[in-house]
């Protein structure tokens, strides 16, 4: 991803977007008695489309944010959503993405993972508390939406920053393919 | 060039990770510090704008859940009140014996809030968006009398407690928060416990710590104990409503000193909330 001051200032307008919608909008909004999570899928799309570090880094941002505005321990939400955003990013830059399914998978899983990191995070600050089994419930029902929800948050941050993307070449010598993924 | 790069790359995936470790080391168990309050006072008024104008959008989705739910519940609905109808009658004596029995004390404060609080009333503009805290945001604070601890209430009974405040917003932390212990009692038998909740599931509490030697029953009240000591006195006054009994079998009372409380609130949708100022506190 090509970094210009136009570009930053548009990461931090979807960084800032996506955090309120999130704590205003889809925290409060239940389907199936669960909310779904936008966060994550909007740290995988931002590592798919610009890799590693713009991942790592709008993670631990976006982390930071949501933790300061819930006045919650700082560092636990940056800590699970770089991990997120890092993952994201060192998929695209290992693996080629030719299916459209690609994007939306990886937002389940990795939201899967954010979910469970937030637990593991939990768990470690010392919940003194019994864990319900609806857990798994919610867990699997906020993995699932992000599968929904991921794509249309991918297509339209790849339209946002679209100026800044690099474009890979279409046709490659098949000696220089590199390994692909749910695509031939 | 490239080892340069990555090597670069390395410093700041490092920094970062360093970063949030000493974040976390810094501000656990803290509460809220300035750069929270500072983001806060910041963002409130912008989250509190969104709340309002998602509201319509907000309130479509849930219609759909709820729709969902209500087919379910109607039939449960229907058999709790033929049980309430014949309870009403019971009630009805009882309280007519308690306002005698508050003037005969002096203790009629003629409310559910009990006296010397001042309920101020807030929206609830953010909610943690993992299944592992149970916080919410609301729109009052310092500057409308909220302190930090105050007690939370909505129509339905105690929702939780004040866990951080900024100058125009607060934090509050549910009763189903990992964090929460409320001391209660069950009415009438007046088995006092611990509600604890049981994370994952905000309609499933439980009352922990209880006399194995007093039997409780499906149904059966409980309210926040309200206890005062010298010196020491619980956050929440006393008589304010929590939930009902919801599963009480004899063996987990014995052996494990607990049963499952359903609370009143529905701490999933939570609009209209009001915290309770003022009062006495420990």
């Amino acid at each position: 991803m090509i970094l210009t001051r136009k570009i930053v200032v548009r990461l931090v307008a979807i960084g800032l977007l996506a955090v309120i919608l999130q704590l205003s909008f889809f925290s409060q909004v239940a389907v199936f008695h669960t909310s779904p999570d936008i966060l994550p899928a909007v740290v995988v799309s931002l590592g798919l489309l610009g890799g590693t570090m713009t991942g790592a880094v709008s993670g631990f941002a976006l982390g930071f944010l949501l933790d300061c505005l819930l006045v919650q321990p700082l560092g636990g939400g940056s800590l699970v959503l770089l991990a997120v955003g890092y993952l994201a990013g060192m998929f695209r830059e290992r693996f080629e993405i030719h299916s459209p399914l690609v994007p939306p998978l990886l937002c389940m899983v990795l939201t899967l993972f954010a979910e469970l990191g937030f637990g593991a995070l939990a768990l470690m600050l010392g919940v003194d508390s019994a864990v319900s089994t609806l857990v798994i419930r919610d867990l699997l029902i906020k993995s699932i939406f992000a599968f929904f929800l991921g794509w249309p948050i991918y297509l339209g941050l790849r339209r946002l920053l679209r100026p800044a993307l690099v474009e890979e070449p279409i046709v490659r010598p098949r000696s220089g393919r590199r390994p692909s993924v749910l695509g031939a | 060039m490239y080892r340069k790069q990555v090597r670069r790359r390395r410093a700041v995936l490092a920094l970062l990770v360093v970063g949030s470790f000493a974040l976390l080391t810094i501000t656990y168990g803290q509460g809220s510090n300035g750069v929270q309050r500072g983001v806060s006072t910041i963002f409130s008024p912008v989250q509190s704008v969104a709340d309002r104008a998602l509201k319509p959008a907000r309130d479509l989705i849930n219609w759909f859940d709820k729709t969902f739910d209500a087919r379910g519940k109607e039939s449960r609905l229907q058999s709790e009140l033929e049980v309430a109808r014949k309870q009403a009658v019971g009630v009805k004596a009882a309280l007519a014996e308690n306002a005698q029995l508050r003037k005969l004390v002096q203790l009629d404060r003629g409310g559910a809030i009990p006296g010397g609080y001042q309920p101020v009333t807030g929206r609830v503009i953010a909610r943690s968006p993992t299944i592992w805290f149970a916080d919410v945001t609301v729109d009052v604070g310092s500057g409308d009398g909220v302190k930090l601890n105050d007690p939370v209430i909505n129509g339905d009974g105690l929702i939780g407690t004040v866990s951080a405040v900024t100058p125009g917003s607060s934090q509050v932390a549910l009763i189903a928060d990992n964090s929460s212990a409320v001391s209660a009692k069950v009415v009438p038998v007046g088995v006092q416990g611990v509600v604890k909740p049981n994370v994952g599931d905000p309609g499933d509490l439980i009352l922990d710590f209880i006399d194995s030697a007093k039997h409780v029953h499906r149904g059966q009240v409980v309210v926040t104990a309200g206890w005062r000591g010298q010196g020491i006195d619980s956050r929440f006054p006393p008589n304010i409503p929590i939930g009902e009994i919801s599963r009480a079998s004899l063996e987990e009372q014995e052996a494990q000193q607990q049963v499952h409380v359903r609370p009143y609130a529905d701490l999933r949708e939570l609009d209209l909330i009001q915290v309770l100022t003022g009062g006495w506190r420990g």
